[in-house]
């Protein structure tokens, strides 16, 4: 097949065409909005809220963790211990649903929404190559994810220092391990989605279909959060950039492969 | 002769559902409108498909514009025009965001985008619904507007899938009026999927029947007419329905190949224009009052009926 050369056009084309069109689709902004909004305003308001009115050490539960995780935060007043902890730390994992989740929900549209609402084909009767037509669905997903991730961090880096103001006293969010968090494993969980949402929707019939499939990739993350917090992973710096590596890793292996099936004949054999 | 613009040899595509394109010998020449007609599951989107670069055959050729779609699919697909028979459209988005997007992806700069599009859509009467969303919109208004989508490049060869179906009367006849002027004013290349036969009749210079994926028939409807039959009806009008005697009279004469009574008189098959006079001559001569003598040809749905027909007794037999 001739080779043509990337048409950045039609590519910043497409991906107008899909975040309009998801900007004003209620049934997948809303989800995509009230997931960060709980995760990265309300969760840590409410931690900050009870941090202020229960004071109190995390002695017990740092006991538990590796010291390269407690060390820092036994250091600290026993009234920060707890904010910081959840807010610093804890919260970190737990995070990474945000760019999963809305690149997961985005893609989902992005390639099984087009064939439920039979608008593929008509992009498959135009000039844009193949690999064109996947880059433009794939950033059309990422970007926003990723837009979405950093937006809402900014938000919790508000709420959670102010809300802890009075005991802190100071900006103690971002940390080093956020800061790794959102600029390094953040962009490899969104491609994560990414790269299983593209696997999922070329058998998927309908955006429902695709999300109910990809929904499994989120479990992974929960039990890292949960594996975290109970002490069983080492998420430190090099920890956490070890993680973002291997997601990385996998996430572009699995939309390599996603991109090599993302064939004009594969996608119109199933429309 | 013009080179053709989609020739195709022996193309075939198999899915794992079955055959969907057997062996297709086709031609269709610049400036012609081919009608592929055939019920649905026949090929008539997978052939599109296929001339257009979308599938891959499993074995076969096709050249279309000089090009193969197995290779060149995104050099044809620069150069034609598709209306599927969904129209397409995001139901999110407006009739100019749309077509904006296929502009932009076709290469057009962004002021020639929407002044072109503008353009177009005042043609089709949708100015007014051009900012509006599509959710809403009519059948017949989406079909419009993915007409304006096939159309916004000026492409040398279109492929409609039908083109009319949704459209009000008067919407139809505009259509079919743009689809004709293409061809015959513009020179482009039209191949038309419907189930209008009418339609078909009055637009196409050929058809091509397709059952099962499978060339039933091509040709001009008069060729294939007269493959299948070997007179030109014609309707005589008399004072009322003919009688032994007056069919007596007719079915000795030379040219006549039958004639039989009709509830307005009777309807001969004669092997020329000519033998009619002949006809014509012998009733009144015969004192029979004679009203009309109107021949009627074979049209384009006579022909695809008859091949039905043959089909259905193959299947059968």
């Amino acid at each position: 097949m001739t080779d043509t050369p990337r048409d950045w056009n039609a590519i910043r084309a497409v991906i107008r065409k899909d975040v309009t069109a998801v900007r004003r689709s209620k049934a997948v902004v809303i989800p995509m909005l009230a997931v960060p909004f709980l995760l990265l305003v309300i969760l840590p308001l409410l931690i900050g809220v009870a941090a202020r009115s229960q004071g109190g050490g995390v002695g017990n539960f740092l006991d538990s963790v590796p010291a390269g995780l407690a060390d820092p935060i036994t250091d600290l007043p026993e009234d920060e211990q707890m904010i910081v902890l959840v807010n610093g730390y804890l919260l970190a994992p737990l995070f990474l649903i945000v760019p999963l989740m809305v690149s997961a929900v985005l893609a989902a549209d992005a390639f099984a929404g087009e064939k439920e609402r039979r608008t593929m084909e008509t992009l498959l009767h135009l000039p844009i190559s193949n690999r064109d037509l996947f880059v433009a669905k794939l950033l059309g997903a990422f970007i926003p994810a990723i837009a979405v991730s950093w937006v809402g961090f900014a938000l919790f880096c508000v709420v959670t220092n102010a809300v802890a103001w009075g005991v802190m006293g100071r900006i103690f969010v971002p940390t080093r391990l956020w800061g790794v968090v959102i600029f390094w494993v953040a962009p490899a969980v969104a491609m994560l989605g990414l790269g299983v949402m593209v696997r999922v929707s070329v058998r998927a019939r309908s955006t429902q279909e695709a999300n109910q499939l990809g929904g499994a990739v989120v479990l992974p993350l929960i039990f890292l959060a949960v594996g975290q917090s109970t002490g069983l992973l080492l998420v430190d710096l090099p920890v956490a950039f070890a993680i973002g590596a291997v997601i990385w890793v996998l996430a572009l292996w699995l939309t390599r492969r996603g991109a090599r099936r993302f064939t004009r004949d594969e996608i119109a054999t199933r429309i | 002769m013009a080179a053709a613009a989609i020739q195709t040899v022996q193309l075939t595509r198999r899915f794992p559902s079955g055959t969907a394109l057997d062996r297709l010998d086709l031609e269709v020449f610049p400036g012609e409108v081919l009608a592929l007609l055939g019920p649905n599951g026949a090929g008539k989107t997978t052939t599109i498909r296929l001339l257009n670069g979308v599938l891959q055959p499993d074995s076969g050729s096709a050249r279309v514009l000089g090009l193969d779609p197995a290779v060149d699919g995104h050099a044809i697909r620069q150069r034609t025009g598709v209306l599927t028979e969904n129209a397409g459209l995001d139901d999110r988005l407006t009739a100019r965001e749309n077509l904006e997007v296929v502009a932009r992806i076709r290469g057009l700069k962004p002021a020639v985008a929407h002044e072109r599009v503008g353009e177009l859509l005042e043609r089709f009467d949708m100015g007014e619904r051009a900012d509006v969303a599509v959710q809403g919109a009519s059948t017949g208004q989406r079909k419009r507007i993915a007409l304006v989508r096939a159309l916004l490049h000026d492409p040398e060869l279109l492929f409609l899938d039908e083109p009319t179906s949704g459209l009000d009367p008067a919407a139809t006849r505009d259509v079919i009026e743009l689809i004709s002027s293409l061809a015959t004013e513009h020179g482009r290349t039209v191949v038309l999927c419907t189930h209008f036969l009418g339609e078909a009749g009055r637009l196409a210079d050929r058809m091509a029947v397709l059952h099962r994926g499978t060339l039933r028939a091509a040709g001009r409807p008069a060729e294939l007419a007269a493959e299948m039959w070997q007179g030109l009806p014609t309707d005589i009008e008399l004072a009322a329905p003919a009688d032994a005697r007056v069919l007596g009279l007719l079915r000795p004469l030379d040219g006549v190949i039958t004639a039989e009574s009709t509830p307005t008189g009777l309807r001969v098959e004669v092997g020329h224009r000519d033998v009619i006079a002949r006809v014509v001559r012998t009733l009144v001569d015969a004192s029979v009052d004679v009203f009309a003598a109107t021949p009627q040809p074979h049209t384009l749905e006579d022909v695809y009926f008859a091949i039905e027909a043959q089909l259905e007794i193959e299947s059968i037999s």
